[in-house]
């Protein structure tokens, strides 16, 4: 018998529909098939009006985008899963013509908006001598098909147009970076409101063509901005000044972890493994119980945990905004410390629990610091449930006894997520936890708004985005939000504020529980 | 009868499709200070060229110095097999240096020498290195170029507007009747002149590399406007498309794989083009290879799928990655690594050698209608070799857009018979209104299904005679039956498909009664039962008679440097 999947697909005619309505079909699947085979199976089979639009089935020409499961994806590269339903959706902020098929208009006008050709102020020689050096970067980012896609799931333009998306930043980069273009498009940038993205890398995961948007489009305009001199906003500035004075990006307010330690030696009998500790600057100045967790945790594990006492600032925020002095300063020291360390005591891993910190230690300061002596940090960086699940193994973790019975549900830090792939493990680990009902938030991946410089920089925008995924979060019923990073913490906490759900970091959540089956 | 509502639309030139011949008529028609319209069926920049993977052949010389414009040319010639009209091939090859230029300076970015320049790789039957390329996303490359170059001119852009017939008045053309398809209201465009630009029919066969607007649109407006088409019979099918999985049958493998070094292999591991064409092995021309891998498959040679192997994992990574990664990407989603593994390759139906005849000024045989690409014929001959499409597209896409511009400079525009329009829309409607009559998709099917079988690449007489005469039946019998399932008219593919039947219909038929004409083998016109006194050195013109009647006739190819053999 051939297996049929279950395709629900909204369907929407504004000539005598009052809204969209979800239909139902049964698809028959076929190896290898997908999503736009689905639609295609069904314009045949059961209704011919199905509107959808398609062209090339190659992933050149981008038509196709279509929200599947949720996420807008270009149908005809995207596979069909045999076991699940399947959702399809038209992409979101476009008005809807029919079905699938919405209206482009608002992109076209954007993409008009920005003068999106080359603008040259004489005429090229022919032959034109270009060299490809000049034009290596411009190849990548010039892929892109225009299927919208990235627009569609982008937490940014979901609140507001005033940001024309990642598909049009991109073009705007694409232009910055060719050699023949005369126009400023860093001013461009400036106005096309280039400091709204929050570097959530949704639009990367998305793109047919994986361009990496946030770090080749947008850091890469704000760079060009800040070496022309554009002022960042008052909020933005304050961490940097912070971190070039002091290596941390707040001011210290009650005694920071660092500093209340006693030793830099966490050791234990016969240990499995042995580690760095990099803090970061929010979980040594505001979260010292969660750094003192985290040792705890990873000691209950058999792994010795080294803390140098002398850290570094590893300047998340001067990369996001395109403050590069400050952010290879930083990158350098950040190196020198845990590469003097690793020495001194003996490791070559570093644990952090700070999604942030962990994306820009992998993503930028390991390139960074590669192309300038030519090897990378001799370091490996993994973020705490990374190092738990994979090196310390699933099997080899000691249980936490202690009960927490708690609904609980969990935001993915897009830095961790996105920016690490670390997807799974933060909820395994939850899932250790005796008592605790995990409850999955079809949402959980989607930013909450204060990433990328946009909370200190642009705290209404941010607010706005956070509002949004408040909704998501309350809608999953949860008595608890969890998370791995401190910045999403803040905000979480911060949104959640007025509602009762309470908001926690995973590693206080696992030591909570340790400590709790000790008493027992 | 009541009449059915339209809206009227003014304008200079119209330019009817937006692919890469289409967007660049309209970029140069628009530098003559007119009011151009470009209508599409598709979003812009969504046009096929943007399938096009391997390259632009142009006479650059920047890899080879003594490649030169009379090389491109007889190389040309020879590779279609004498039957191109060798004064549109002396624009093709003289311009075709100037438009990729013109490209370069829009904003396009291909692939450099180390000097800087273009760089330029081998293409099959071409005596030097002449294919300038974007990696294998050239025609996408192209496309993005146009698609920017576009926004920058005042050209208006109608897109998902669909034209379903020309509408003349003594002979010249007056108004153009035309589809919203997002809202479903009909229009009547009133311009001057007109570009046809609607690219190719490969969707009349079930196998293709083609997307799926391509299904000859143009072909069946022009000769239903009662223009002359010319090499109908010859359509290539390029020999290596992916047979598996079946959502990707059909699906173009880039001619650059071979060029960078990709052999063939049957299922012994042979590689079978030593026996058929040794001297150039896997470049011999795309008919000869899909020729050779079809016969190795007949014979029992061929691989699980029905077709045979192309392996590049003898090249060394990087340069697989650097110039095929849509390769990579497009292999990778069927499960197959290419850096390592071979890919599993049949032929497939790709181009339309055939098409609109027009003059040295773009012209059809239709004052005032001019065309440019795939849908016009007599550039490429029996056979098009790989890269000269792309150029193709940006030459005459050029010179058409010049020329109507010019006519619709010096030309009045003519009044236009009302009741001929009403017809038209009446036609459209009732589609929608039918009561009885035969889906759209059933249709389509067994039309593809047909031209596949009987009209392929091996053709015989019986096989010929039966197609011709099922499409006469369904042009009579179908066609005035197709029904609509669902009466809407916003966005309705269903309705769609079934305005489209019609020029598919038209535009197969031509294919077939020309086979059937052909007696010979010439070009990719392959006869197993081919007469040997039939050498094949003239053109098939097709045009609707004025009883209404297809017919054919036989004229003598344009021949102005190369002498036929």
């Amino acid at each position: 018998m051939t297996k049929t999947i279950k395709t629900r697909v909204e369907r929407y005619n504004p000539d005598k529909d009052d809204a969209p309505y979800l239909q139902d079909f049964d698809v028959e699947y076929e190896p290898g098939m997908t999503v736009l085979d689905v639609l295609l199976f069904i314009q045949d089979r059961h209704d011919s009006s199905l509107a959808f639009r398609w062209e090339c089935r190659g992933g050149q020409c981008g038509s196709c985008a279509v929200r599947v499961n949720g996420t807008a994806r270009i149908a005809c590269r995207t596979k069909v899963n045999p076991d699940e339903e399947l959702l399809l959706q038209p992409l979101e902020k476009m008005p809807i013509i029919k079905d699938l098929v919405v209206d482009m208009a608002q992109v076209t006008f954007r993409i008009r908006r920005i003068r999106p050709y080359v603008a040259r102020d004489k005429p090229p020689q022919r032959p034109e001598i270009i060299h490809s050096e000049e034009i290596e970067k411009l190849r990548e980012i010039r892929k892109c098909i225009e299927c919208s896609a990235c627009l569609s799931n982008c937490p940014i333009v979901r609140e507001t147009w005033a940001y024309p998306g990642p598909m049009i930043i991109r073009q705007i980069a694409r232009l910055e970076l060719d050699p023949r273009d005369v126009e400023d498009r860093v001013a461009m940038a400036i106005n096309e409101a280039v400091y709204s993205c929050t570097t959530c890398k949704m639009c990367e995961d998305i793109c047919p063509k994986s361009i990496p948007i946030p770090g080749l489009a947008v850091e890469l305009l704000r760079a060009k901005a800040v070496e022309a001199g554009y002022q960042l906003s008052e909020g933005q500035q304050a961490f940097l000044d912070q971190v070039n004075k002091t290596g941390r990006s707040v001011p210290e307010k009650d005694t920071g972890l660092l500093h209340s330690l006693e030793t830099e030696e966490f050791v234990v009998e016969n240990p499995r493994g042995r580690v760095g500790f990099f803090t970061g600057c929010l979980i040594d100045y505001r979260m010292q119980s969660t750094g003192r967790a985290l040792i705890e945790v990873l000691n209950r594990n058999g792994v010795d945990v080294i803390v140098p006492k002398e850290q570094w600032c590893c300047a998340s925020p001067a990369f996001r905004t395109g403050d590069l002095t400050t952010a290879h300063a930083a990158t350098e020291r950040v190196t020198e410390i845990f590469e003097a360390a690793m020495e001194k005591y003996g490791f070559d891993t570093v644990v952090v629990a700070c999604a942030g910190c962990g994306k820009t230690l992998t993503e930028d300061h390991r390139p960074y610091i590669e192309e300038t002596r030519g090897t990378p940090p001799r370091f490996k960086v993994y973020d705490l449930s990374k190092y738990m699940i994979d090196v310390i193994g699933k099997e080899n973790l000691v249980m936490p006894k202690g009960e927490i019975n708690l609904r609980v549900t969990y935001h993915e830090p897009c830095h961790l997520g996105r920016g690490q792939g670390v997807y799974g493990e933060p909820i395994e680990l939850l899932k250790m936890i005796p008592g605790i009902e995990y409850v999955e938030d079809p949402m959980k991946n989607r930013c909450c708004g204060a990433g990328g410089g946009v909370r200190a920089g642009n705290r209404e925008l941010s607010q706005k985005i956070a509002l949004t995924k408040k909704e998501y979060v309350l809608a999953t019923g949860a008595d608890m939000v969890t998370t791995e990073c401190p910045f999403c913490t803040i905000q979480l906490k911060d949104m959640m504020n007025d509602t009762g759900m309470e908001t926690r970091y995973i590693p206080d959540l696992l030591a909570e529980s340790y400590r709790k089956g000790d008493e027992n | 009868m009541d009449e059915l509502p339209y809206k009227t639309i003014l304008c200079d030139v119209l330019i009817i499709g937006a692919g890469g011949a289409g967007c660049r008529a309209a970029i140069e028609a628009s530098k003559h200070n007119l009011d151009v319209i470009m209508i599409s069926k598709e979003l812009v920049g969504k046009a096929h060229t943007a399938m096009a993977e391997g390259g632009y052949n142009v006479s650059l010389g920047n890899v080879d110095p003594e490649d030169d414009v009379d090389t491109h040319f007889k190389d040309t010639i020879v590779g279609g097999n004498y039957l191109n009209n060798q004064e549109l091939v002396q624009i093709l090859v003289e311009n075709a240096s100037e438009r990729i230029f013109d490209l370069e300076e829009f904003g396009a970015v291909f692939d450099r020498t180390p000097e800087g320049k273009i760089a330029q790789r081998t293409f099959g039957k071409q005596s030097w290195r002449r294919t300038a390329y974007a990696s294998d996303r050239t025609g996408s490359e192209i496309m993005v170029t146009l698609t920017e170059a576009i926004r920058k001119t005042s050209v208006r852009v109608f897109d998902e507007v669909f034209a379903t017939r020309l509408v003349l008045n003594d002979g010249k053309i007056s108004a153009v009747t035309a589809v919203d398809l997002k809202y479903g209201d009909y229009i009547l465009f009133r311009p001057k002149a007109v570009v046809m630009a609607t690219g190719g029919a490969g969707r009349i066969y079930k196998v293709t590399s083609n997307a799926q607007l391509d299904v000859g649109d143009g072909y069946g407006m022009a000769y239903e406007a009662g223009a002359e088409l010319i090499d109908m019979e010859m359509i290539q099918f390029h020999p290596t498309g992916m047979c598996a999985p079946k959502s990707a049958v059909g699906r173009l493998v880039t001619e650059a794989v071979r060029g960078e070094g990709g052999i063939l292999l049957n299922n012994k591991g042979e590689r079978f083009m030593n026996k058929y064409y040794p001297a150039v092995m896997e470049l011999a021309g795309r008919d000869q290879v899909a020729r050779s891998i079809m016969t190795e498959v007949l014979e029992g040679r061929g691989s699980p799928n029905g077709g045979a192997y192309l392996s590049i994992a003898h090249i060394p990574h990087q340069i697989i990655e650097f110039r095929l990664e849509s390769m990579i990407e497009q292999f990778e989603d069927a499960g197959v690594d290419i850096r390592n593994e071979p890919m599993e390759v049949s032929p497939t139906a790709h181009h339309f050698m055939g098409g609109i005849k027009i003059d040295t000024n773009a012209q059809s045989t239709i004052p005032g209608v001019f065309a440019a690409g795939e849908c016009t014929g007599g550039v490429h001959g029996g056979n098009r070799l790989g890269g000269n499409a792309l150029a193709d597209t940006q030459v005459f896409g050029a010179l058409s857009g010049e020329n109507a511009a010019k006519y619709a400079k010096t030309n009045e525009r003519p009044g236009v018979n009302r009741d001929e329009v009403q017809k038209e829309f009446a036609h459209l409607e009732a589609m929608l209104t039918r009561k009885e009559g035969i889906s759209p998709s059933d249709a389509r099917d067994e039309l593809t299904t047909l031209m596949w079988e009987k009209v392929q690449i091996f053709r015989n007489e019986k096989d010929l005679a039966y197609a011709v005469k099922e499409l006469r039946r369904i042009e009579k019998e179908v066609v005035p039956n197709i029904k609509v399932d669902v009466k809407e008219k916003r966005f309705n593919p269903g309705w769609h498909q079934a305005m489209e039947f019609e020029h598919m219909v038209k535009t197969a038929r031509m294919v077939a009664e020309a086979a059937l004409m052909r007696k010979g083998s010439r070009g990719a016109h392959y006869r197993v039962d081919a007469d040997p006194n039939d050498k094949g050195y003239y053109n098939i013109i097709i045009r609707k008679g004025k009883d209404g009647e297809m017919e054919l006739r036989k004229d003598d190819v344009v021949v102005t440097k190369v002498e036929l053999p």
